[in-house]
């Protein structure tokens, strides 16, 4: 659906994106990860047509971002990770104006309130909305014309967590009908329960993609943390033999107080491959 | 061009200005002030204007008080009752550039010179036309009385002197001298040849002087309005435009609309159609409040087109030029002080052609003009520079739109 070859894209001397190589399939629900600087941002602003690339190709359904601009552009929805809505306007006159620009029904304005639970605030200035209400909003936006292509730029910042959950839900059943969903963030519990695939960019190229659970596999700690029954600690390495043995030992003798295995950390494993880990 | 989303386009920015309400509450109070300058007119003479001809007011100076001014005096037609103004200066020296005549007046300076006192052995009659600079016919209601009732004095002499049969009235032109004193001579000739007696003490010689105020053009009221019906136009396009425009790059809303199907120029040209046509229906309406028969004028609608893709083409630029809305406030005033202050200086300064190059400076002309109803050749002149001028900043701002991009 997406394919991103040898993206570069330059501000100056520095490369913001350098020699990007990204295919996103259809109906995939896409997380692209990266510490700040990193060149999501840049990349997304590339596929949204508001940065030319210095080099590279990007198409989006066999269309070129910069050819065929025009025949890409009523596909896509975007959520930008700065709220820019009409503050004067009520949230329905927002929606509907936008409505009007991509011809869709005037009614097709309530459904998308509905679906973002912003029904009830909808005929309140915008100027009054709290920040989670103007995230929620902007993908009531980005949903109106129900595109075959979303753009999520932090979706879910300064959303509580029913919110969240709401965004999540909605997601979901976007890509359930076949809609591509390319999502930037943060949060990386988020990444993990929603993601099919995962890209982690760092220094405006790609370090890891791959499934969050294929991540999980390769980056796991096969360790285990026991407290002894007179209280001291001890971490057992599964990878050595000694060392299981002793735990073996250990837990036959009844000497073990507690076992806790050391779960998978997307934070930790973003950060080691980010080259970010704390030491 | 989609015209479905043009309208959306429109809509939206008419539905901005009314949430927000302080352009309305501005152009509500543009007309307000039309309204009180139409209400509060110190006469009826000239559509409210209380202008008759080019001047409020026009002077009659003279030297001495002669049976001709006494004449003068109590033949005032009563249209002008309000407008002519006696006064004697006493010494005839005086007369001659010691008086200064306030904006919006002009004056006919009577000067009598008696046989005995001229060189010539003859009487004469001088008379200076101090006119508006500009507008060499904006005292011609009152040169019609005066010249009219100058002759019907010496028509009355000459029946005291013993002439039964005047000769008919000459044809004159009240705007051409010539005319004036060949009619003048023709009444002198009739007289003696109808056998007055000293035909020269009934009809005295008469010269006439024409010269220009110097810069004291507008009348106050009229001025006024025009000023009312620039800023207008000036307030929509070279104020709203570029703010409200920036205002949206600087929220980003201007990006989510170019990320929808509506393409740059449809996003373009319903903001550029918007604001010079809200200006000018505003400048119209305030125009028509102060003197409605104006919009039945080609040269008002043209000179309002003219200087309204003027303040466009400068209100694009600015737009193009600022990134945030304060940036785009500040510009516009700093065009409009820079602006004026260049029309000053080249103004106290007698500096030649560079005033020309100012929308400003053709488009009050124009404007003043078309709601005075006295163009001339010259008013027409600074049409085509207000045209050419407007063409050259809207060109120059879609020049800069492609270079430095419309977001």
């Amino acid at each position: 659906m997406i394919r991103i070859s040898g993206l570069r894209v330059l501000y100056g001397s520095f490369a913001a994106v350098d020699g990007l190589d990204l295919d996103i399939r259809r109906g995939e629900l896409f997380g692209l990860l990266g510490p700040n600087g990193a060149g999501k941002s840049t990349t997304i602003r590339v596929l949204i047509g508001q940065r030319t690339p210095s080099a590279g190709t990007v198409t989006i359904a066999g269309h070129d971002v910069v050819r065929d601009w025009s025949r890409i552009k009523p596909q896509f929805g975007y959520v930008p990770d700065r709220e820019n809505h009409f503050e004067e306007f009520t949230g329905r006159r927002n929606l509907e104006f936008f409505g009007q620009l991509y011809g869709v029904p005037r009614m097709r304005a309530q459904d998308v309130l509905e679906m973002v639970e912003l029904d009830e605030a909808a005929d309140l200035p915008v100027r009054g909305y709290s920040l989670g209400m103007r995230k929620k909003l902007l993908l009531a936006r980005a949903l109106l014309h129900e595109p075959q292509i979303l753009y999520l730029d932090e979706p879910t910042a300064n959303l509580d967590i029913h919110s969240a959950e709401v965004v999540h839900r909605i997601l979901r059943e976007r890509v359930q009908k076949g809609a591509t969903v390319i999502l930037t963030t943060h949060d990386m519990d988020e990444v993990e329960k929603l993601c099919d695939r995962v890209g982690i960019v760092c220094r405006g190229k790609l370090v890891a993609l791959d499934s969050p659970f294929a991540l999980k596999q390769s980056h796991i700690e096969r360790k285990i943390d026991v407290i002894r029954n007179d209280g001291e600690r001890f971490v057992f390495d599964l990878e050595n033999e000694r060392s299981r043995n002793e735990l073996a030992a250990l837990v036959s003798t009844g000497g073990a107080a507690s076992l806790r295995t050391r779960e998978f950390d997307f934070h930790a494993t973003f950060l080691k491959l980010t080259g970010q880990s704390f030491e | 061009m989609r015209w479905y989303i043009i309208r959306a386009l429109l809509v939206k920015e008419w539905q901005r200005h009314l949430a927000n309400r302080g352009g309305i509450a501005l152009a509500v109070l543009l007309v307000t002030s039309a309204v009180l300058l139409s209400v509060f007119a110190p006469t009826e003479a000239a559509a409210g204007t209380g202008v008759v001809g080019g001047v409020h007011h026009c002077y009659i100076d003279f030297d001495r008080a002669t049976p001709l001014i006494k004449h003068l005096q109590l033949n005032t037609p009563p249209e002008l009752n309000g407008q002519i103004v006696f006064r004697d200066v006493g010494r005839a020296e005086k007369i001659n550039g010691l008086i200064v005549y306030p904006t919006g007046t002009g004056a006919l300076q009577v000067r009598q010179t008696f046989a005995a006192q001229a060189t010539t052995g003859r009487d004469t009659l001088t008379v200076f036309v101090w006119h508006p600079d500009g507008d060499p016919a904006a005292l011609a209601p009152y040169e019609a009385w005066f010249w009219r009732e100058s002759r019907c004095y010496f028509a009355e002499r000459a029946r005291t002197k013993g002439l039964e049969q005047l000769p008919p009235e000459p044809a004159f032109d009240a705007q051409n001298d010539w005319t004036v004193i060949e009619a003048h001579k023709r009444f002198q000739d009739q007289i003696a040849s109808a056998g007055a007696t000293g035909a020269s003490v009934v009809v005295p010689d008469l010269e006439v002087n024409r010269k220009g105020l110097g810069g004291k053009v507008l009348d106050f009221r009229a001025a006024v309005a025009t000023g009312l019906v620039v800023f207008a136009l000036y307030f929509t396009c070279v104020y709203l435009l570029p703010t409200l425009n920036c205002e949206e790059r600087e929220r980003g809303v201007l990006l989510a609309q170019a990320l929808s199907p509506a393409s740059p120029a449809e996003i373009l040209g319903a903001k550029f159609l918007f604001y010079p046509t809200a200006g000018i229906i505003l400048a119209a309406t305030i125009a028509a409040i102060y003197k409605t028969d104006v919009l039945s004028s080609l040269f008002f609608w043209l000179s309002l087109l003219a200087v309204g893709g003027g303040f466009l083409g400068i209100g694009m630029t600015i737009a193009t030029l600022a990134r945030t809305q304060r940036a785009a406030f500040l510009g516009g005033m700093c065009y409009l002080l820079t602006i004026s202050m260049l029309l000053l200086i080249c103004s106290t300064n007698s500096i030649p052609f560079l005033s020309n190059l100012a929308v400003e400076y053709h488009g009050p002309r124009i404007l003043h003009a078309a709601l005075s109803g006295d163009v001339y050749p010259s008013h027409w002149l600074h049409l085509l520079g207000a045209v050419l001028l407007g063409a050259t900043w809207v060109g120059a701002a879609a020049w800069l739109f492609r270079r430095r991009g419309w977001q």
